[in-house]
């Protein structure tokens, strides 16, 4: 084939080249439009799902996990966007709403717990204060999480730690824990009791004797934990929030 | 006998030791008074004895914890202050102990004397506490000695005198 050249040839290139463009602008533009009408209509259908399933998602627990992974997946959090269209599940409402509840009950047992909670004791309290009906007592462990973790945007005052093994513990007061708090804290909650002892420390986590002590030793001091010296051996430290006793007994007289 | 309904503190062994902490010492030694109030009332008892120790107030037998003499002191120490105890002897080994404070006695005896008219008879201590128609009343049962203490305060304040007869006492009030 004969190479075209000349100016004619180099013109009818630009003019192709431009018939290009025009027609991807177009295909783009007609994408995004049905990508708007698709948007669109999803809102529609959302906000309809919404307005016949309102009591449903309230009170479906099962929904409401559900509900939380979609938003993981698709990157939304919906409790951070109050306005636009996912405020219409009123999924904000409650857990601001359990939000408010969980630090009530929290400040309300700060006293008897030193401010630390068990996840599954603060669930069998928060139910007992919301009420008998059924809609109240359908919460789970996931949608008390959402709420509390929600809570630490309000500075140091309200964490939720994780012991591993599905365990979670609520800190609510103030103070941040070091991670060898943490870590006491994790071995305490693996006991049956729920206390420590430093031998117990420099076995499970290979501690130096020094170090162990220290971090207890910071705990006591800051009013978190309980020393009993009459072990007969070394002391051991208690944390009255992870003893299983004092649950069992709140819990008849709560009601 | 029943078991005594023992708070869920008396099974935790941390309970038994004086903790450093001063908000949770504080916290521990309110429960403490609490626990020592309600055990001698359950008991209808009005003393303690800081030698006792083999009491089970002081002494979790199943968790081979107890409570030091210096522990107990400074418990009935709380107790004292809040006019709920008082020292018998000078080394302070011998409590009186009680539900109400003297003053709330004093004032329940002179309502109840004012209420059945009894003002200007004498009336015996036994009368006062034993009287079966004051099952109801706050006072009924009390020990004696407690009893005493109580007419002791009313009569400083002149609302009744104590007459001493063979060596029981007697209580005339106005």
């Amino acid at each position: 084939m004969r190479r075209r050249v000349g100016l004619g040839a180099i013109q009818q290139q630009k003019l192709a080249a431009e018939k290009y463009k025009d027609k991807g602008t177009v295909l783009q533009e007609s994408q995004l439009e049905q990508m708007t009408k698709q948007m669109e209509v999803f809102r529609v259908k959302l906000e309809e799902f919404a307005m016949k399933h309102k009591e449903d998602i309230r009170k479906n627990s099962q929904f409401r996990k559900q509900f939380q992974e979609m938003c993981a997946a698709i990157g939304v959090d919906p409790l951070a966007t109050g306005k636009g269209f996912w405020s219409v599940l009123g999924m904000g409402d409650f857990y601001y709403e359990l939000g408010v509840q969980v630090v009530e009950v929290c400040l309300a047992a700060n006293h008897n717990t030193g401010g630390f909670m068990e996840l599954d004791d603060l669930r069998v309290r928060l139910i007992a204060a919301r009420g008998l009906s059924s809609v109240h007592q359908e919460i789970t462990k996931e949608d008390i999480l959402m709420a509390a973790k929600k809570l630490s945007i309000f500075g140091n005052g309200f964490v939720v730690h994780k012991l591993g093994k599905g365990k979670y513990i609520v800190q609510s007061i103030p103070g941040e824990l070091s991670m060898e708090e943490t870590n006491i804290l994790n071995a305490a909650s693996n006991t049956e009791q729920g206390c420590v002892t430093p031998s117990q420390l420099i076995e499970d986590l290979g501690w130096t004797d020094y170090r162990a002590q220290q971090a207890l030793d910071k705990l006591l001091g800051e009013g978190l934990c309980w020393i009993d010296k009459q072990t007969g051996d070394e002391p051991a430290y208690w944390f009255p929030s992870l003893f299983p006793d004092r649950r069992g007994r709140s819990v008849i007289s709560s009601k | 006998m029943a078991e005594y309904p023992w708070p869920w503190q008396y099974n935790f062994p941390p309970f038994f030791t004086l903790q450093p902490h001063e908000e949770t010492r504080q916290q521990q030694l309110e429960v403490w008074a609490d626990l020592f109030l309600k055990y001698l009332k359950d008991k209808n008892r009005f003393s303690l004895s800081i030698g006792d120790q083999n009491s089970p107030l002081f002494h979790n037998e199943s968790l081979k914890r107890r409570l030091s003499p210096e522990f107990v002191l400074t418990i009935l120490g709380e107790l004292e202050r809040t006019g709920h105890a008082n020292p018998l002897d000078k080394r302070r080994q011998e409590w009186q102990v009680y539900w109400f404070t003297l003053e709330d006695y004093g004032n329940m005896v002179y309502d109840w004397v004012q209420v059945t008219g009894q003002t200007n008879t004498i009336c015996t201590l036994y009368e006062i506490a034993s009287n079966e128609e004051n099952s109801h009343l706050g006072f009924y049962g009390v020990d004696e000695a407690v009893l005493l203490s109580a007419l002791r305060l009313l009569e400083e304040k002149g609302r009744c005198e104590l007459i001493e007869m063979d060596g029981s006492h007697g209580v005339k009030f106005f």
